[in-house]
């Protein structure tokens, strides 16, 4: 394969035609879907592509900075899209993702493990950040469910004069379990069933085999870092919420 | 600290809930006092507001207005949780953690000597065997006598019950009646429960205490109260007529 070009963009515009036409013929009613969904994915990530390449050009920290702000409140605006039961997540998800990803980035530059270089900040806090916003939404989503289920569970501990974090500990273990799941299951599975993204990636553009695995791991490490530190940043602020100082809880937020 | 005769005394307990103005109150400018070591029975229509009274003497809820003392202080200056160990609570539908029954006993009160848990199911009117059995297979009255085990393992000072016999037979319902009288007579506790059953408070006597939409209408001896209400809407509730 050669480094595609507009004509295989377009070429492989066929596919989509190939999948419009099985939907059609299955009167799937997702047709309009899909048509504008490829339509607005080319030019989402054309844009994307431009901008940062424009990033990468111009090489200034205070660039990549704004680039990173901006996504992790598009990550956040997304992540609290999805819950939008619990008031107030926009602020949990972006303090959740921004924790998480400031904390797992820091420590890789610190210890040299990259380098302040566009060309790898940018894409790694992709990946970050997009898995940071699933999880925290996931973490939300679950702990509000549950204590809104567990109320009588919650209040007979709080009546028997448990804390209000002794009266919810199982539920927010729960959570933040969940918000770390999809990490533990790609960890477990990696390689074997899946070639994941960043691997195949490289593998694409040519590089030899062993150093995109060794890549990949850096960056599996790195996502286990950042979805649990966002799943726990999630729990501790959401829980909060739910509880008055007076180790009350309150369901109706 | 000034111990005055009453263990609790509401004074113009009130909590509104809702956005509606004026926003509804569930407990409405509720006044009296419980005296030490003695029992007393909340009456009143479903909805009158006597669980939400109760939840708001062990500061489950927050009231909107007026206050609670326990002891002759406010019990906004205890600690919430100290304030609910002294101030034990049986919900109305009793909820057990998923585990034994000896499992839900040792978690309210940590290293229990196996012969008073024991003695615990027995004054409950338990059998023995059923320690090691998991909740999840006991009926409902068997799971309130393991809730109210559990309350009185706690050794509170007051016991706030919430129908603690609803869901029991006859024969049941009448020894749980004179547990709670031992519980009064004999440990001194202040019993404050909630009962639908006009016949059950007779036969407890103490003192009974008629809510109505939030209110206090009347209170008084339980045997008086019952057989003689003195204001119009006792008499109706009395006589089993809506309000
Ligand atoms: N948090 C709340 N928000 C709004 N309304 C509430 C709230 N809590 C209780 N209520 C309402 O307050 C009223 C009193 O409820 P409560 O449970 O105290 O009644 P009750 O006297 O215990 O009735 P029952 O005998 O059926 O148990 C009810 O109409 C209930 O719907
Ligand atoms: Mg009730």
């Amino acid at each position: 394969m050669t480094t595609p070009g507009l004509t295989q963009v377009l070429l492989a515009g066929i596919l989509v035609v190939i999948a419009i036409a099985v939907a059609r013929y299955w009167r799937l009613p997702v047709i309009k879907d899909m048509a504008f969904g490829s339509v607005r994915g080319f030019v989402q990530l054309v844009a994307v592509g431009y901008a940062v390449r424009f990033i990468f050009d111009i090489e200034s920290p205070w660039l990549i900075m704004l680039a990173l702000g901006i996504m992790m409140t598009v990550g956040a605006h997304a992540a609290s899209g999805r819950v939008k039961s619990v008031k107030g997540s926009f602020g949990t998800c972006l303090a959740a993702i921004l924790t998480g990803s400031l904390i797992t980035l820091a420590t890789m530059l610190v210890f040299k493990i990259i380098s302040f270089d566009a060309r790898y900040i940018i894409p790694l806090a992709g990946m970050i950040i997009g898995n940071s916003m699933n999880a925290s939404a996931l973490v939300i989503d679950r702990l509000a469910s549950d204590l809104r289920a567990n109320r009588l569970a919650i209040e007979t501990a709080l009546a028997l004069g448990k804390s209000w974090r002794e009266a919810s500990q199982k539920f927010h273990r729960d959570a933040a379990r969940t918000g770390m799941v999809a990490m533990l299951n790609f960890l477990k599975t990696v390689g074997i069933v899946a070639l994941p993204g960043a691997m195949t990636g490289m593998i694409l553009a040519g590089a030899d085999p062993v150093e995109a695995v060794l890549l990949q791991v850096i960056v599996a490490y790195m996502l286990l870092s950042a979805t649990t530190i966002t799943s726990v940043v999630a729990v501790e602020l959401t829980i909060r919420r739910f509880f008055t100082r007076h180790h009350q809880l309150r369901i109706d937020r | 600290m000034a111990v005055t005769g009453s263990i609790l005394e509401l004074c113009n307990l009130t909590r509104r809930v809702g956005d509606g103005t004026p926003a509804r109150a569930i407990v409405d400018n509720f006044s009296y006092s419980f005296g030490f070591g003695r029992l007393y029975s909340i009456i009143g229509p479903s909805g009158a507001g006597k669980s939400s009274l109760l939840r708001l003497l062990n500061r489950l809820d927050e009231c909107t207005d007026g206050s609670v003392k326990f002891k002759g202080s406010d019990t906004r200056e205890f600690a919430p949780c100290e304030l609910r160990q002294r101030l034990g609570y049986l919900f109305q539908t009793p909820h057990l953690f998923d585990r034994t029954v000896r499992d839900n006993i040792v978690d309210a009160q940590p290293h229990l000597s196996e012969s008073k848990i024991s003695r615990l199911i027995q004054q409950v009117q338990l059998p023995s065997g059923i320690v090691d059995a998991p909740v999840d297979n006991l009926s409902v009255g068997e799971r309130q006598r393991v809730a109210l085990a559990r309350l009185l393992a706690t050794q509170p000072e007051v016991a706030l019950l919430d129908e603690p016999t609803a869901a029991l037979d006859p024969a049941n319902t009448e020894a749980i009646e004179r547990l709670i009288s031992s519980v009064v007579t004999d440990h001194g506790v202040t019993v404050v429960m909630v009962s639908h059953s006009r016949q059950q408070v007779v036969r407890l006597g103490g003192e009974a205490i008629l809510m109505v939409d939030g209110q206090l209408i009347e209170h008084g001896d339980a045997v008086g109260l019952v057989k003689n209400p003195g204001t119009p809407q006792g008499r109706r509730y009395m006589n089993g007529e809506p309000q």
